[in-house]
């Protein structure tokens, strides 16, 4: 579903990506670890788009879609939700949803009928906001609600446009121990049509719910495998932890 | 999100009524006030789309409804066309114009944005000043208005002029109305907020900023016309970047984002100025101080400040009753 | 059209965007630093047209010029104190409103003062008479203007490059919260710069009021090509100063020989096209 091929990117002479690599069957679910800089926001802003690849090749679904704009390859449904709240903060929470919504049923450019009203976009809003736990949230403004419900909100932007992969950045970034155990329960809601990537610094959460791993360290792989084999590394306890020669 | 409260539409109606009595009791110069007005309104809530709903702070909006003036003008005045056949094609060659300026703008924000629009508004100026063939600096004349003898209205009467005005404001206004309440409007007020997401959700920001801007335009192209007609002579001086200022001075007072508020601003702005005309012949000084002083002090114009008051008490009542319906868990 | 023919016009050009130059250096560092856009600024240079005018009526041309300067930095003293200070943090919108309020304002003030009538200020007599270049004969305070120009250009390029000031200002264009964790003071920076672009105004004022007439649309008249020659050459910086303001000058004196209707046009067109392939102008000082 998701195939990417010898992803390099450099900024001058630091080489954020080096010839990544990866394979991601339908309805894989992936967590992609690694210490901080490693690269991974890099490497999903060339996923979507934001940043253009020195060299490589991604295919979504046997498509490839270097050269693509992000919109594009949003609309082909290849969806991503940010570290940091990306939001609309003037509008609720379900006019926010349905946006996103619209855009997947072709209605956001619609010009004499009001798509957020419409029932295919409102019934995305509804099953969307129950697979988030927004549902008593739909009419609050998202000024007004918690850091969690945001939280909540970024990942459900990026699912109500039906995608076929969906790209999660540190999901449970800065939500108490409560939430994480709440995502959990959300990507276990999750329909196996969906191809999910996520980065993750939580490793109770990643080895809960990956059915595989990847690990980069500056820039490249540097493990593939299940989470038992990642477990059982010595080299990745090494990243983590580090040895006594680097104390 | 835009939605047509009842405030709003009441709002709309009262001033419709204050429109149809001063058409019916004012004298000549009354009328020519009104219809100054109406045809202002028409270019203001235009504005109003793209700035209070798309974010788009355009200064060239004024030289827009200019653009129409002249196609109008020169459809007729050259080409012997039918003034109800110009002014169709006049809304639609304003309309196409719009469309390229938002495209090509579409990538330009904040005051990069207001220069941009600002440039394409001065190089339709000088480009009018500068063509003999449209007169130059000295205007066109001979304009004529449209001919609706066939439904019994005379409409080099005055007061039928200005109603005729009024009617063509309320379509301009129901057509925003639907634009801003379609799918299209509503990935507009998405962009206006976040526009980096909005694209992460899929949105061809390009089309969506064009479309509106064309849209925008095609009102605007109607109002040049009427105003070439109004006078029935037209210069340059339409175009001038300052009348562009203006309108964007007259949204802010009325309320930006609100659709019927800036109509109200320009209901304010040009019987203040008139008003204050007959004391001084300073009344810029005036409107800039007023203008100055609303700003700053962060206010929402006219009616803006009114609808937030009002809603602000809303919610206030809403969270009272909430912390009531609580007191007994 | 011989050699003269093209000296004149190359002296034209020059006059031109020096003029420009003084204008538009004080208002992009001003944009650049502080990241206001202050539409008043051609405002500000009329009134320092006006103070030139009336002070030299009375003690001749010299005082004027040197008066007018400090007279428009008093001004902008007033004006940041009151109004630039509160608006800073504001959106460009907000900024575009307040000083275009502020247009309105100045511009009935100074007929207040003035009266509408078109004010004169006389060509002293040091600077009166002609200079010949080849077959060629150029006024002598054309020549004054375009020295006063470049007095500004190498003074400020000094002071930019060579004094603690000028490196303050430097680091506060490129990252005004990182210059102020340094420990310098920002805010003083930003008044000074502010107080400097304005006197700056001042003297473009006073040294165009001979070429041109004193009348109170002055300001709104230089405002467009001012931005044009901040906007195509690059906010924030002296070399896009001085490069929009020669670009300016160029292309209005030779477009206006070549194609006279095309002229005014061809600006806008290349101020467009640059706005929108390089929204931050040619030589900006930061990013690009």
């Amino acid at each position: 579903m998701l195939e990417v091929s010898n992803l390099s990117k450099r900024f001058g002479a630091l080489e954020v990506t080096k010839n990544v690599s990866m394979h991601l069957e339908k309805g894989e679910r992936r967590v992609i670890l690694g210490p901080n800089g490693a690269g991974k926001t890099t490497f999903f802003n060339q996923l979507v788009g934001e940043i253009i690849p020195d060299s490589g090749s991604i295919k979504v679904d046997g498509q490839e879609v270097i050269g693509w704009s992000v919109e594009k390859r949003a609309r082909f449904g290849l969806s991503r939700s940010y570290q940091q709240n990306t939001l609309f903060d003037g509008l609720t929470i379900g006019e926010s949803l349905g946006l996103a919504a619209s855009v997947s049923t072709s209605k956001s450019m619609w010009f004499w009928k009001d798509a957020l009203q419409e029932n295919d976009v409102r019934a995305i809003v509804k099953d969307t906001a129950a697979q988030v736990d927004l549902d008593r949230y739909l009419n609050a403004r998202v000024s007004d609600v918690s850091y969690g419900v945001r939280r909540q909100l970024e990942v459900g932007l990026a699912l109500a446009t039906q995608p076929r992969v969906l790209l999660m950045d540190e999901p449970t970034s800065g939500v108490g121990p409560e939430m994480i155990g709440a995502f959990h329960k959300l990507l276990g809601r999750l329909s196996r049509e969906l191809t999910i990537l996520i980065i993750e610094h939580d490793m109770d959460l990643a080895f809960d719910v990956a059915d595989s791993m990847t690990v980069l360290n500056y820039g490249e792989v540097v493990f593939e495998g299940s989470p038992e084999e990642a477990r059982e590394s010595e080299m990745l306890q090494q990243i983590y932890l580090g040895t006594w020669e680097d104390a | 999100m835009f939605y047509q409260t009842s405030l709003r539409s009441f709002t709309l109606i009262l001033f419709a009524l204050g429109s149809i009595y001063a058409a019916f009791t004012a004298e000549y110069f009354g009328l020519e006030i009104l219809t100054e007005i109406l045809i202002l309104a028409m270019v203001v809530l235009a504005l109003d789309l793209v700035a209070g709903f798309g974010g788009m702070v355009s200064l060239c909006h004024g030289a827009l409804a200019g653009v129409g003036a002249y196609s109008f003008a020169v459809l007729g005045t050259k080409f012997g066309l039918d003034p109800f056949i110009s002014m169709l094609i006049a809304a639609l060659v304003t309309g196409v114009i719009s469309w390229i300026i938002g495209a090509v703008c579409s990538k330009t924000h904040g005051i990069y944005f207001i220069m941009a629009t600002l440039a394409f508004g001065q190089m339709a100026y000088s480009f009018v000043f500068e063509s003999s063939y449209l007169g130059g600096d000295n205007g066109m004349a001979g304009i004529s208005r449209l001919d609706m003898s066939a439904l019994g209205i005379d409409l080099f009467d005055a007061r039928q002029f200005a109603l005729l005005c009024l009617a063509v404001l309320i379509i301009a206004y129901l057509f925003s109305w639907r634009i801003l309440t379609s799918g299209l409007g509503r990935s507009l007020v998405g962009l206006m907020h976040n526009e980096k997401r909005s694209r992460a959700l899929g949105q061809n920001i390009v089309q969506i900023k064009a479309h509106v801007f064309a849209l925008s335009g095609l009102i605007l192209g109607i109002a040049g016309a009427l105003s070439a007609q109004h006078i029935m002579f037209i210069s340059p001086n339409l175009l001038a970047w300052t009348h562009s200022g203006e309108a964007l001075v007259i949204v802010i007072l009325g309320g930006l984002g609100t659709l019927i508020g800036p109509i109200i601003g320009a209901a304010a702005f040009v019987l203040l100025k008139h008003e204050i005309s007959n004391y001084t012949d300073h009344w810029h000084l005036v409107v800039g101080a007023i203008l100055i002083i609303v700003v700053m002090s962060g206010a929402r114009g006219i009616y803006g400040e009114i609808e937030n008051r009002l809603a602000q008490k809303r919610r206030k009542s809403l969270v009272a009753s909430d912390v009531e319906l609580n007191k007994d868990r | 059209m011989d050699l003269g023919f093209w000296i004149l016009q190359l002296l034209n050009a020059l006059q031109l965007s020096m003029l420009l130059f003084l204008l538009s250096v004080g208002l992009t560092v001003i944009f650049g630093l502080m990241h206001f856009v202050n539409l008043a600024h051609g405002a500000l240079y009329a009134f320092g047209a006006y103070v030139a005018a009336s002070v030299a009526s009375a003690m001749g041309y010299w005082a004027g010029v040197l008066v007018a300067p400090f007279a428009v930095a008093v001004l902008g003293l007033v004006l940041y104190q009151f109004l630039i200070k509160r608006m800073r943090s504001s959106g460009p919108m907000a900024q575009v409103l307040v000083t275009f309020g502020l247009i309105f304002a100045l511009l009935d003030i100074t007929r207040i003062v003035w009266g509408d009538l078109a004010l004169a200020l006389d060509v002293p007599e040091l600077l009166s008479g002609r200079i010949a270049i080849g077959s060629v004969e150029y006024p002598v305070y054309r020549f004054f203007v375009m020295a006063v120009g470049l007095t500004a250009l190498v003074v400020l390029h000094l002071t930019l490059t060579k004094t603690q000031i000028g490196a303050m200002i430097r680091a506060g264009v490129d990252n005004d919260k990182m210059a102020a964790c340094l420990g310098i003071n920002v805010e003083r920076l930003f008044f000074i710069v502010f107080c400097v672009g304005c006197a700056l105004a001042g003297v473009a004022g006073a040294v165009a009021a001979p070429l041109l007439s004193v009348v109170p649309e002055m300001g709104l008249d230089i405002l467009i090509p001012t931005l044009i020659v901040i906007v195509i050459g690059g906010l924030g910086s002296l070399k896009g100063a001085i490069a929009g303001s020669l670009i300016y000058g160029f292309v209005q004196t030779f477009g206006a020989v070549f194609a006279p209707q095309l002229a005014s046009v061809m600006i806008y067109v290349l101020l467009a096209g640059v706005l929108v392939t390089r929204p931050s102008g040619l030589f900006p000082a930061k990013g690009g």
